[in-house]
């Protein structure tokens, strides 16, 4: 390699130079967009609605009658259509006060809950 | 006076040349152009909107109401089916109403989802529509569950009963 | 001459190319931008968290409540909320919307970007919201551009309750109708504050409240209607004709029992007056339809009355005592327009069964509940 001449060495350095910033500024152009996309795709995905509909609706059911109806209703139509699974148990009342023990899984978020009335 | 000294220069002029122009090409390709589609915000935003709408309409209106408008509306005074007018002026209007004097125009599609007794699956009847799906509309599902005293296919008792309401919404 | 500053030939053809090459390239950068929009990156994001945090969470302080704080406190207020409370969302509080609009209170956009919008970079927004039934819009902030990040949410409002009593009306008892001769007579509203505050409809859901302990409250409504109709005005239209009964408004006072220690099975007997009864300044009375409010007692009244007693007042006489009774008593004298009493019946509750008094309840025959009124919520971000 002695006698090769490497005096234009720089004419191609110059040209890699320029090519890895172009590429290093497309790159963080490219990861900015995403941003947007990510909290959008993360609020659709978290079950916020989900979750304080099917609480309240269990909740709204403990005064009612028909109790066993009401509980296979919700748990399976919870499963089919908004692929959740949903169990909890009957209402029961200590001190004067009704407790609901609730669990919720949709597979990436759960939910635990024991609510007591006031 | 002509020989080939610096033909070295010219090479590597050509080379830096066709590196720069590859890389170019690569990098363009690869990076892509979001809509605001692929983004899911308007997703986001129209499923906000639904399920708002959906949830104050499962609100009583006062505290000695007893039913809320949604619960009415399902349960339709004890006829059979369900008072399909009366949810498409509701909900049209709380889901359209904005700030200011315009209003906004977004189509839907809702049906309630009960639990079939007897033969143990999940069934599904209409409730309103402002306009029929083509399949080229890209919608939302928004739901919300009601507790109604009626009686639905599979049984022939009334008694409480929960279903899901599920709305399909979409902007033109 | 020497050659040392030339450039050969070769090494300018190398060069050009690459020159050539290299701006080509320079112009293709701008292409990279064009996926670069900032209103599909970063606004709708910011502009649907400030919509959760104003219509689903009730605010920082919540005990006392933010909206109490005056304006040289305001630095200790450190989010914003309109809810009603935590389990309450998209229930808003008519407080709460009057203190967060409130110009003369907080700057646009120094005190709301610190407490509502939140992040580092100096974003501009505009929050606006419309009632049902209205027709204008209350908004802070800039006029919206043309693109901008967006979120709506629709809300309900909850309105004061209120109570109308006169004859012809549903609250109306032939109780209060005293068909007795007399030319002073009392009318008493009554609070039960354990009542209000424990037995509020749909297991006490704090969207239905009356709850006078509750400084932050929506406070209650009286209306009085056809006052003159309550005397024996057919009767006096023969006896003097020309001259109807007067009704000069007197007293307001207040009154109020509480459940004594060690038990708390009885409660004490009523006591009182407590405020000034001639002071009508801490109540918003409006007499015979007019827009002004009346300051002072005696006042003289026509026909229509409208009391409204504000939460933090009845919050004050309440103590944080749950076991509060109240008893408001307006005292009415009658004069046949010269000055001298003429005795007349008139609008009495002191016969009344069983508290001698107009019960402010849960009962709407008694009282006109208060109701969620529809609403829009709208924050724009840029």
């Amino acid at each position: 390699m002695a006698g090769l001449n490497d005096e234009a060495q720089w004419i191609v350095m110059m040209g890699f130079v320029v090519s890895f910033s172009f590429f290093f500024l497309a790159m963080v152009l490219n990861q900015s967009t995403v941003v947007g996309q990510t909290t959008a795709e993360g609020v659709l995905e978290f079950p916020k609605n989900d979750i304080r509909d099917v609480r309240s609706v269990i909740i709204q059911s403990v005064p009612l009658s028909d109790q066993a109806v009401l509980q296979t209703d919700i748990e399976t139509i919870a499963l089919s259509r908004k692929g959740a699974v949903v169990n909890y148990t009957q209402p029961t009342l200590t001190d004067e006060h009704w407790h609901i023990s609730i669990h919720y899984n949709n597979g990436v978020t759960a939910y635990n809950e024991t609510w007591t009335s006031s | 006076m002509v020989n080939d000294d610096g033909q070295l220069y010219t090479i590597e002029g050509v080379a830096a040349g066709m590196i720069m122009l590859f890389t170019v090409y690569i990098v363009l390709g690869a990076t892509s152009v979001y809509t605001p589609g692929d983004t899911h915000i308007s997703d986001m935003q129209l499923e906000q909107v639904g399920t708002d709408a959906l949830r104050m309409m499962n609100t009583q209106v006062n505290g000695s109401a007893g039913t809320s408008p949604l619960q009415d509306i399902i349960n339709n005074s004890g006829v059979s089916g369900f008072n399909g007018p009366e949810f498409n002026t509701t909900f049209l209007n709380y889901v359209n109403n904005k700030t200011g004097s315009e209003t906004d125009n977004l189509h839907y599609n809702a049906t309630v989802t009960y639990y079939d007794i007897f033969n143990t699956t999940t069934g599904s009847l209409p409730l309103a529509s402002n306009r029929n799906l083509t399949g080229g509309e890209h919608p939302v599902r928004v739901t919300e569950w009601v507790i109604v005293d009626k009686k639905f296919p599979g049984t022939n008792v009334m008694q409480n009963r929960a279903v899901l309401v599920e709305v399909l919404l979409w902007r033109d | 001459m020497t050659d040392d500053g030339n450039l050969s030939i070769d090494f300018l053809a190398g060069f050009t190319i690459f020159m050539v090459a290299f701006i080509y390239v320079a112009t293709l950068i701008p292409g990279l931008f064009i996926g670069l929009q900032s209103r599909t990156i970063d606004y709708d994001a910011v502009a649907y968290r400030t919509g959760v945090i104003l219509v689903e969470d009730p605010g920082m302080p919540y005990n006392p409540s933010w909206e109490t704080l005056n304006d040289y406190n305001k630095g200790d207020i450190l989010r914003f909320g309109l809810a009603l409370t935590k389990d309450t969302p998209n229930i808003l509080s008519i407080a709460k919307i009057n203190r967060f609009f409130c110009s003369t209170a907080f700057v646009y956009p120094d005190d709301y970007h610190s407490r509502a919008v939140f992040g580092d970079y100096p974003y501009q927004f505009n929050i606006s919201f419309q009632m049902a039934g209205d027709n204008y819009t209350r908004s802070i902030g800039d006029v919206l551009p043309e693109g901008y990040g967006y979120s709506r949410r629709v809300v309900k409002i909850k309105e004061t309750s209120n109570a109308t009593i006169g004859p012809g009306t549903g609250s109306w008892h032939s109780d209060y109708e005293q068909q007795v001769n007399a030319s002073v007579h009392l009318f008493s509203v009554y609070f039960n504050y354990t009542k209000l505050s424990g037995d509020g409809p749909d297991l006490n859901n704090p969207a239905y409240q009356i709850n006078p302990l509750n400084p932050l409250g929506e406070g209650v409504v009286i209306n009085f209607t056809d006052l003159d109709k309550t005397t024996n005005y057919l009767n006096d239209s023969s006896i003097y004709p020309g001259l109807p009964t007067n009704i000069t408004l007197t007293q307001i006072s207040m009154y109020r029992s509480v459940s004594l220690a060690p038990l708390h099975t009885v409660h004490s007997p009523f006591a009182g007056p407590i405020l000034d009864p001639h002071d009508a300044s801490q109540y918003n009375l409006y007499v015979d339809g007019s827009s002004i409010r009346t300051t002072t007692l005696p006042v003289n009244i026509t026909g229509n009355m409208s009391l409204f007693i504000p939460p933090g007042l009845l919050s004050n006489v309440g103590n944080d005592d749950s076991s509060t009774w109240l008893k408001v008593t307006m005292q009415f004298n009658l004069t046949d327009g010269q000055g001298n009493p003429r005795e007349d019946w008139f609008l009495n509750s002191t016969q009344s069964q069983p508290y001698g008094a107009f019960e402010y309840n849960y009962n709407p025959a008694n009282v006109t509940q208060p109701t969620l009124q529809d609403g829009v919520v709208e924050v724009a971000v840029w």
